[in-house]
This record gives structure tokens, C-alpha cells and sequence, in this order.
């Protein structure tokens, strides 16, 4: 008796890079990989721009961009060179799961030609020093280095757009940093634990060190160590569990490109597209959720997701901390560990944002172990949104407690 | 001053592009196909997916989208400290990055958004001459 996923989808065509082998004219692993795909919609008929499901060795962010699509399933699965049976796999229970209709699998790698010019990932500078992604060749003269150099440009164009001011956006720093104060995990938690944690001040937003105008490095998430992991299970191993489960009513994922240069509208990412997909799997919406968490890299990150996830109107994200909603207390919390800004932030600040949501959720956001009045919420409902990148890409989720 | 930033390397599909900055020509790449303009270089029209590309020469006018002022650098730009980064939207379309000249970086709230700019291009060695973009007029 075969199982569910039998026959559940087909391989329809298979193509190649226009030259492969020993090349006299080296390639780059990109243009391998873009005549692959090329070749392989001509084969089959199906235009490039109907592919929804994107699978490659740590290459799918690149490879939307250049084609200029949005697929609504990114998987860039890289576990060597069995990765590619791995993602028929990952593509066979998405579309199976209704998610997707086309996965475009790809490959391109320019063992030979790399030596003699690079492969991706070597240092961009110099002649011959690295075969660079074309976007990377046309930005790195101008002297862009870590996230705030690019996120900057989205507060500038929020505040030209909304006329939004810095201070707006101070609230978001302010009200995340007392939702710290309420948790001993966090690395801002008190001056105790650090020098310039504890409360803080719309004032002292404004007059902390620049960084990028007009970011100052209180409108900027820390940058430490963490380490956290979440167990998903079925319905079935969950019920034998001595933990509560929280449900996964929504999920969706987009992406909108890879550099900043490609980004359409500063202040709009595509997490408008992957929280549609998720609350439509839910059948909720906004006005259904009771919390959220999401991704504050920047204020501007969290302002502008907040906008996107509908929870605030088009240029007002910030009003939600502003007004109090967000914060402690308030009637929708928002960041409840106190965020990447005053929480943790280690780099990739995805994981964190599920296991405070999964607390919350789960009713054990407590940790009390300082006799502190606790950050625990009755919130049933809870809206993450991770954002990637240079407000890249983005994952959201709709998750819900028991009962 | 010789040009002591770091240089980025030239890719395979780049060529035009640095062979006409060394005449002072912004060349973008052109698709025949839906004859529309993109930055960066593809190998693929983002727009129609046709491989069908050439270049054009632009007009090396365009408008600023937005901007920043970098006070926190990569270490070989620290000396350049602070300096305002930027987003240009071309008149042929697409976007470009630069870093601005002709503004004051210590008065982000004199730099207008929508403000005119021109290309011009700034010899970095014997081989690449980059692209900066300049207020013309706000």
C-alpha cells in the first residue's frame, strides 16, 4: 500500500547550462545556473515566471533576484552533493501540501572555471579575486558595510514618505527595552547585568552614538551569542507530551530580493505576501491576533513589519508602540523577551522570536526567578514574522494556543 | 589623491559597462526583447526572461530615492567618515547605489529627496573607473 505522497508529483523536464565541462571561456556559477534554468522552461514550456517554489544549495535568494520572481517557497537546503535529491523530497510535500505547483530545482557550479576566476563567496575585491554575484560588483565601491548601512536607507525613505520622524521610531527602542526589564534572560535586563541596561529614555535614543544617520545605536539590535531550538511534532507525538502544544494555524514565506539595490519600495517588504499566505491558511487575520513577534533588527524593522502584517495602518506602525498598545500592560504586546533590540540578537534572530512566542503561548513566559511582576501575557493567538537579509526575505506564522 | 579604496573585482558580464566608465559613458544593460533597461547586469532580463541583451548608453541623470549618512564604516572607508550613501533612481528606470557628492553629510536635513543628480566618474586605477552620482540641483 503506497503512502500519501505517492506519485504526488513529477519531474517534466531536465536541461542544462548551454556549455558544460572543461570551459575555454570561464563562467560563473550564476550564469551555469541561470542557462540551466533558461534551458530547462524552454524544454518544458513553463515561462520563469511561474515558478513558485524555488530549491538550491544556499543560491535561492541569489537566483529569484536575478530572475526578478517572488516565489512563495524558498528552500536553499545545502548538505552537499546529495542536497538535490533532498529537495525533489522538500518540493514532493509542498506541492503535495498544495503550497506550490512548479519547484524549479538548480544547480551551478564552476569547479573548473573557478580556477581561474573565483568561485562565490571569495573576497570581492581586486582583479581576478573572486567571481562575485554582478549586484555585489555594482555596490561594493561605495563603502556599505554592516546592516545599518543599508536599513538606514528605509527610515530616510519612511520618514520622506510617512513624515515619520526618528523620535516615532525612539518609542519602539523605549518600549521593547522595559518589555527587557521584565525578563532576567535579556541581555538589557538591568544595569546590573549590563552597564547600559535597565529603563531608557526617548531621550537617550536620540542622543546615543550615530551609527547611520539616522540610525543611532539604540535604534539597532545588539549583537551577542544565543543558541535555541524548537521540536515540531504531529498532532499524535504531541498529545503523548508531558509540554503544552502550540498549534501552527498559518505559515507562508516570499521574498521580495537579496541586495538593497533591488528592493522596490523602501518601505515595504514582502512580508505583506507572507503573512497573506499565512493568515489565509488560518482562516484569520490581523484583527485576530492577540500578540506578535517580530523581527526588530532596526525600529525601522519593526515599524515597517508591523505595517505589513496589517496590524497598524500604512505608515503608522509605530502608533502601536507610541500609543502603548505594544508594551507591557498594553492591549497588544508586541517583542514580549524585549526583542533583538534588548532581548538578544545574535545575527539570525529567527529562532529566539519562535521560542518567546512558543512561551507565551504555552503560558510559561514566566521566568520569575527574581521576584520580577513577569512578562507572561494572556494572549491565545500570536502573529511571527522573521524578516532576512536587507529586508529581504520573510517567513510568517500564525500560531495558537491549546483551546 | 589616487583612488586608495577597495576595488571590486570585474565579473564575466561586465565588460561594457567598465569599458565605457573609462570613456565617461554610463552603459546599462538593454533587453531587446521588451527593450527595457535593468541594473544590475543579468544574465536574464529580470522583466521578460528573454536572454536576448545588449547595452545602451544612458543619459547619467537620475533622482535621489534615499539616503544615509555612514558614521560607522567598513575599515577602508573610515578616513571617508562620515559620508552619505544613496539610491539613485535612473531616468531610464532601475536603481543604483553610490556614495553622493555635492551634499553636507553633517546636514542629512538639507539633502532632499527627489533632488537631481549626474554621474561622473572617478578613475580608481588604470582599468575601472567608478561611478558617483552628484546633486545637481535640490
Amino acid at each position: 500500500m503506497p503512502g500519501q505522497l505517492y506519485k504526488a508529483a513529477a519531474i517534466v523536464g531536465a536541461a542544462e547550462a548551454d556549455e558544460i565541462g572543461f570551459l575555454k571561456q570561464p563562467k560563473s556559477s550564476l550564469q551555469l545556473h541561470i542557462e540551466a534554468i533558461k534551458n530547462v522552461s524552454e524544454y518544458t514550456g513553463i515561462p520563469i515566471a511561474k515558478i513558485d517554489g524555488i530549491f538550491s544549495t544556499g543560491w535561492s535568494s541569489e537566483l529569484c533576484e536575478h530572475l526578478g520572481i517572488q516565489p512563495r517557497y524558498i528552500d536553499t537546503t545545502a548538505c552537499g552533493g546529495c542536497s538535490f535529491e533532498m529537495h525533489v523530497h522538500h518540493a514532493l510535500a509542498a506541492i503535495h501540501a498544495g503550497i506550490i505547483e512548479v519547484a524549479l530545482i538548480s544547480h551551478g557550479e564552476n569547479g573548473h572555471s573557478q580556477r581561474a576566476i573565483g568561485a562565490k563567496g571569495r573576497p570581492s575585491y581586486g582583479p581576478g579575486s573572486g567571481d562575485a554575484s554582478p549586484a555585489l560588483e555594482m555596490t561594493s565601491a561605495y563603502g556599505m558595510g554592516g546592516a545599518p548601512t543599508a536599513y538606514a536607507h528605509a527610515m530616510t525613505r519612511h520618514m520622506h514618505r510617512y513624515g515619520t520622524t526618528t523620535q516615532d521610531f525612539a518609542h519602539i527602542a523605549k518600549v521593547t527595552r522595559d518589555w527587557a526589564t521584565l525578563n532576567p534572560r535579556a541581555a538589557m535586563y538591568s544595569k546590573d547585568k549590563h552597564p547600559f541596561g535597565g529603563p531608557i529614555t526617548l531621550q537617550q535614543v536620540a542622543q546615543s552614538r550615530l551609527i547611520t544617520w539616522p540610525l543611532t545605536i539604540l535604534h539597532c539590535c545588539m549583537v551577542t551569542d544565543h543558541g535555541g531550538a524548537v521540536i515540531v511534532a504531529s498532532p499524535k507525538v504531541a498529545a503523548g507530551l508531558k509540554t503544552k502544544p502550540v498549534w501552527i494555524a498559518g505559515a507562508g514565506e516570499s521574498m521580495g530580493h537579496q541586495n538593497m539595490l533591488e528592493m522596490d519600495d523602501f518601505t515595504a517588504t514582502s512580508a505583506r505576501r507572507s503573512a497573506e499566505a499565512a493568515y489565509t491558511m488560518a482562516g484569520m487575520g490581523p484583527d485576530d491576533m492577540e500578540m506578535a513577534m517580530i523581527y526588530d533588527s532596526f525600529t525601522i524593522t519593526a515599524a515597517i513589519t508591523a505595517e505589513m502584517l496589517g496590524l497598524a495602518p500604512l505608515g503608522e506602525g509605530h502608533t502601536l508602540w507610541q500609543e502603548g498598545h505594544a508594551a507591557p500592560g498594553g492591549r497588544f504586546p508586541v517583542n514580549t523577551n524585549g526583542g533583538g533590540l534588548s532581548f538578544n540578537h545574535s545575527g539570525m534572530y529567527g529562532m529566539p522570536l519562535l521560542i518567546e512566542a512558543y512561551r507565551q503561548l504555552s503560558g510559561t513566559a514566566e521566568d520569575g526567578i527574581h521576584g520580577d511582576p513577569g512578562k507572561q501575557t494572556s494572549a491565545k493567538t500570536c502573529v511571527v514574522n522573521g524578516t532576512g537579509g536587507t529586508l529581504s526575505t520573510t517567513g510568517t506564522l500564525v500560531l495558537m494556543a491549546d483551546g | 589623491m589616487a583612488y586608495d579604496k577597495p576595488i571590486p573585482a570585474k565579473g564575466t558580464n561586465t565588460g561594457p559597462f567598465w569599458e565605457g566608465a573609462k570613456a565617461g559613458k554610463l552603459m546599462l544593460p538593454h533587453c531587446k526583447e521588451c527593450n527595457r533597461v535593468h541594473w544590475y547586469p543579468r544574465f536574464i532580463c529580470p522583466f521578460c526572461h528573454s536572454m536576448d541583451l545588449d547595452w545602451v548608453e544612458g543619459s547619467g541623470e537620475g533622482t535621489l530615492y534615499t539616503f544615509a549618512v555612514q558614521h560607522l564604516t567598513p575599515p577602508a572607508w573610515q578616513q571617508e567618515a562620515p559620508y552619505v550613501t544613496a539610491y539613485i533612481d535612473l531616468k531610464e528606470g532601475d536603481r543604483m547605489l553610490t556614495i553622493l557628492r555635492g551634499v553636507d553629510p553633517a546636514k542629512p536635513e538639507d539633502i532632499k529627496i527627489g533632488a537631481k543628480v549626474k554621474v561622473e566618474f572617478e578613475p580608481a586605477n588604470d582599468d575601472m573607473h567608478l561611478p558617483f552620482w552628484r546633486v545637481v540641483e535640490g
